[in-house]
């Protein structure tokens, strides 16, 4: 409302400054000849300053004057032939129209189309003091906690799949291989960081991410995501019947029904090769190579729009279906390195409720929860 | 809210330009006074509603706003505040408001000091300056709007352009665009004067001054860039003729040529054709400059078709007001009179052979600038056109300029005496050969053309000195008698004389770094020394640091001459975190007018570092003459009394004279 108070006394008063001269009445006219012959009267005096001074001689300063004399008579003959020139005194009503209505028109027609009156200013400083559910100045935030502190491996294991699924991918790849460098290389973190890498050369598995992939399976054979990468390496390679045979052996592995057998098998199709039947749709938790490809030519605005999408449509899931387990992990996670411990705790309750302590993925919850330093009963260490 | 406030207020200065660009041109061809007042308050209105909108969007900037995309993009949270500050110019969009704003405050300026111009003149001069303005705004609103916002504001900014986190590029776009703009003025002066069909007495008097100052803002500019290139890039070059180096140097160009028409009109009414046509060319320049630089077509011809919605804009501007001038001009410049008449042997004279020689170079640059890009157009074949291109053609059309530069304030008004006058250069002829002669026998071999340049070089110093010695007699009066008339010379002769001399001593660091200067490039380790323009130069060894928003490796050098320390460099190579950007900061000691430089390059895997080091004669000569014309121009602009050039007597009966165009 202010805002509006504001831009109606602005454009008010500048209609009424230009409005002025319109209402005073009119002085008379001078002929443009006798500005002329007023400066030229000023080139005879300064002619005479001179000439005293010594700056020129007087034989120069007399040719001169004889000079600058003939444009005066000019000028002067001039304002005589144009007689005295009469007081405009017609009406300016048009012109008084053409103020009031040109600055309200144009002023609110192009700023209604190009503003957004209704955003507020956001100073970073008064963002900072106070985020709220601000998540990019949380990010912001976990940001400046590891430029102070490099070596929390933790928080670059929060921010790497933020940042992968925001298409921010070597900073994701830069993360993942902190957290595997300070926390110890697991399966996740080397499956992340080939794959940030695999997205940020067009989808080509590269030799630095086939390397970080069999160093993944050292540690977990059965890592169908890392299988599978190799997989695709051999195809790109050209190698058909050694990556046939790799995908074949992926199948073969997987359990009925798991999610990233379909696109194992339009691989296998594509070389030609025979395939088994299944379902889902992508591999486990990680978004397909379409959404990679979408969130890199997304603008700046979408990124940032789809990583603040990403924890916010994770917990609305989450209440809606508590029995996924993988979720309850990545968002206690988040919370807690984005400095939200009360939310973290919260997860952690909420997360217990439906895979009580006692069973296998309950203890995963707590440790998870002891690593970052939250309690089961909602305390901080 | 300020934001939106400043947008608005952005909105509003359109609206109020687009009045004051009608209603005081009406006024004007009806006569009716009222109408031409409300172009002086609709210029101060309209100065202080952009002001408005730069201040806000200079709040958002240094509050680190990142829900305005313009901050988001070119500003980081952790940058110190001087580069937040000059983050607001430091992009397109705010640079293209930069310009609004200044060419608005020339406005607001003529408005104020205006009362002694005949009305009609103020009140269309005023109304042209409205129509750029609003074309201008009309462009940052509809193509680079400084004020879009983000409704999803982002946590960090892109960070501003780590080449443009220096001092020198704080300070560099205002100047140049001081320049710029300030030839906007002329240009209004120019349109005004065709619109009316006469040229009043105080139209020259006004144009001088506008001239004067904008050079002397330009000339700053370009120099400031050309420093700044010299010290940032890390080349060790200091103009590379690249085409955004040309778009300020060919309204410079232009400019200078009317600054020394401007000058004759005003004391001896002649050349005004000449003055209307160089303020319109000038500002066309400007307009061309801004249009290569904005439009994004000098990255590639393909890249501006892609995306031409701001080059089209632009180009629009440019047909408008150029074609718009030109046709005016062609309208009725036969209706303005010609003014006083001279003898082609006449400072006059002198001064259409400077015009002719500077608008050919001017011509030249911009041929050498727009030709690759329009066979790029036509055949889509990529070529650049370098040095050689402009040292071969720019270089020999500045030679016979260079000679007859002294010859000038040395001739007479109307008629002048050109044995005369040479015969008092003699002197400055001679001292000018033997300080070539020196120079040759010094460097023993040196090539003779640098020998020959600084002689032209010398001679031009102490040939622009000449006309102060000679009009004070000294040598021939009493010394007291002679200080009386040095000092009672009115300032714009000394400012005459300091911006030839200028030119000189620009000449003489060109030539000296040209032919003399020495590089090496070579792989160093901790301990090694080299040599260079007789100083050696000793590797300390590297240590890493971190600034407020990049981390770098400083190069540590002691430097010594005949075994003294005397001194050290630091070179760096830093790194910016948020774009992961390199950037160099080449170190620079400085030995009289010449320069030690190191660069680093490379490191090697030995541990060793590739270090470019070169010796630099003379080479604040460059700028120092830059300084020089600058303060040339400074004093003349103080010279505010009324000039009137004194014609000699004419010592034939009937002598041959000739129109003044």
């Amino acid at each position: 409302m202010l805002f509006w108070i504001l831009v109606a006394t602005l454009t008010a008063a500048v209609a009424a400054v230009l409005l002025l001269p319109l209402l005073r009445a009119p002085a008379g006219g001078v002929a443009p000849q006798s500005h002329d012959a007023e400066v030229y009267r000023d080139q005879l005096d300064e002619l005479k300053r001179d000439e005293t001074n010594g700056v020129i001689s007087g034989a120069d300063a007399a040719l001169a004057r004889a000079e600058v004399a003939r444009r005066l008579l000019a000028a002067t003959d001039a304002i005589k032939a144009a007689g005295p020139v009469a007081p405009a005194s017609r009406s300016n009503r048009l012109a008084q129209l053409a103020i009031i209505l040109v600055l309200p028109a144009i002023g609110l027609g192009l700023y209604l189309r190009t503003g957004h009156p209704d955003v507020p200013d956001a100073p970073l400083a008064a963002r900072l003091a106070n985020p709220g559910d601000d998540m990019n100045i949380l990010i912001a935030r976990a940001e400046r906690h590891l430029v102070d502190n490099p070596q929390d491996g933790a928080g670059w294991d929060v921010l790497a799949p933020i940042y992968y699924r925001g298409g921010r991918l070597e900073e994701a790849a830069a993360a993942y291989e902190n957290a595997a460098r300070l926390l110890g290389a697991t399966p996740a973190r080397l499956g992340g960081y080939a794959e940030s890498l695999i997205a940020l050369s067009g989808g080509i598995v590269t030799n630095e991410a086939q390397a970080a992939l069999r160093k993944s399976l050292t540690i977990e054979p059965d890592d169908p995501r890392a299988s599978f990468y190799l997989a695709l390496a051999m195809k790109q390679e050209g190698k058909t019947p050694e990556a046939l045979a790799a995908f074949g052996e992926i199948v073969r592995t997987s359990p009925a029904g798991a999610p990233w057998l379909p696109l194992v098998n339009e691989h296998i199709a594509s070389l030609g090769g025979k395939t088994a039947q299944g379902a889902g749709q992508a591999l486990p938790g990680h978004p397909s190579g379409e959404d990679i490809a979408a969130a890199s030519e997304m603008s700046a605005g979408d990124r940032t729009a789809m990583i603040e999408g990403m924890v916010g449509s994770l917990a609305e899931k989450l209440k809606q279906d508590p029995k996924n387990f993988e979720g309850w992990m990545r968002i206690i996670r988040s919370y807690a390195v984005l400095g939200r411990t009360d939310m973290a705790t919260a997860a952690v309750k909420q997360s217990l409720a439906a895979f009580p302590a006692g069973g296998k993925e309950g203890q995963q919850l707590l440790a998870l929860a002891g690593e970052l330093g939250l309690e089961a009963d909602g305390d901080v260490k | 809210m300020i934001v939106e406030l400043g947008h608005y207020a952005l909105v509003l200065a359109l609206a109020t330009s687009l009045l004051q660009a009608a209603l005081p041109l009406a006024g004007a061809l009806r006569g009716d006074r009222a109408l031409m007042e409300i172009g002086t308050i609709a210029a101060k209105a309209t100065f202080l509603l952009v002001a408005l909108s730069f201040c806000a969007l200079t709040y958002a900037h240094v509050t680190s706003d990142f829900s305005v995309q313009n901050v988001w993009e070119n500003s980081h949270s952790q940058i110190p505040l001087i580069y937040k500050y000059s983050g607001v110019w430091g992009n397109h969009e705010g640079s293209m408001l930069l310009w609004v704003l200044i060419l608005t405050f020339f406005s607001a300026l003529v408005a104020l000091f205006g009362n002694n111009l005949p009305e009609t003149l103020k009140a269309n001069v005023l109304s042209i300056q409205a129509m750029i303005t609003a074309a201008f705004a009309l462009f940052i609103l509809m193509t680079s709007n400084p004020f879009n916002r983000l409704l999803n504001a982002p946590g960090e900014g892109k960070d501003l352009n780590p080449v443009l986190q220096d001092i020198g590029l704080a300070i560099h776009p205002p100047l140049l665009y001081l320049g710029y703009v300030g030839f906007s003025v002329c240009f209004s002066f120019a349109i005004a004067a065709l619109i009316e069909g006469r040229i009043d007495a105080a139209w020259a008097r006004w144009v001088r001054p506008w001239a004067l100052a904008a050079w002397t803002c330009l000339t700053a500019g370009i120099a400031m860039g050309s420093y700044w290139a010299y010290y940032e890039l890390g080349w060790g070059g200091w103009w590379f003729w690249d085409p955004v180096e040309n778009a300020s140097f060919i309204p410079w160009l232009a400019g200078t040529a009317l600054l020394h028409s401007a000058l004759v009109m005003e004391k001896r009414e002649a050349l005004k054709i000449w003055t209307v046509l160089l303020a319109i060319m000038t500002f066309s320049m400007s307009l061309l400059g801004t249009f290569l630089v904005r439009s994004g077509v000098l990255t590639s011809v393909h890249a501006f078709a892609t995306d031409p919605t701001r080059g089209v804009f632009i180009l629009i501007i440019l047909i408008l007001f150029i074609g718009g001038a030109l046709s005016l001009f062609a309208l009725r410049a036969a209706r303005l009179k010609a003014g006083g008449l001279f003898a082609p042997i006449s400072r006059e004279g002198a001064l259409v052979l400077n015009n002719l020689i500077l608008t050919t170079a001017a011509a030249t640059v911009l041929t050498g600038t727009l030709y690759p890009l329009a066979l790029e157009a036509l055949t889509g074949a990529k070529i650049s056109v370098g040095a050689p291109f402009f040292n071969m053609t720019f270089g020999l059309l500045m030679l016979p300029l260079l000679l007859a530069v002294p010859f000038g304030p040395l001739l007479a008004w109307k008629r002048g005496d050109l044995p005369g006058a040479a015969q008092r250069l003699f002197a400055a002829v001679a001292f000018g050969l033997v300080v070539g002669c020196v120079v040759y026998y010094a460097q023993n071999g040196g090539p003779i053309l640098a020998a020959l340049g600084i002689a032209l070089g010398a001679y031009m110093i102490l040939g622009s000195m000449m006309e102060l010695f000679l009009r004070s007699g000294l040598g021939k009066v009493a010394a007291g008698v002679a200080w009386r008339r040095l000092s009672g010379l009115p300032r714009s002769v000394f400012g005459t004389a300091l911006a030839h001399i200028g030119l000189g001593v620009t000449l003489i660091g060109i030539v000296a770094v040209t032919a003399f200067e020495t590089e090496h490039i070579i792989e160093m380790k901790p301990g090694m020394t080299a040599e260079a323009g007789g100083y050696s130069l000793r590797f300390e060894g590297l240590r890493k640091g971190n600034g407020a928003n990049y981390s770098e490796e400083v190069g540590h050098f002691i430097v010594s001459g005949d075994g003294v320390a005397m001194g050290d460099i630091t070179s760096s190579k830093r790194i910016y975190t948020a774009r992961r950007m390199p950037t160099t900061e080449a170190g620079i000691r400085t030995f009289g007018l010449s320069q030690l430089y190191v660069s680093l390059g490379d490191d090697m895997a030995d541990g060793g570092i590739v270090v470019r080091v070169w010796w630099k004669p003379m080479i604040l000569c460059i700028w120092g003459g830059a300084l020089f014309m600058m303060a040339g121009g400074l004093v003349s602009l103080s010279d505010r009394r009324l000039r009137i050039g004194a014609p000699t007597r004419s010592k034939k009966p009937k002598p041959v004279l000739e129109p003044a165009q």
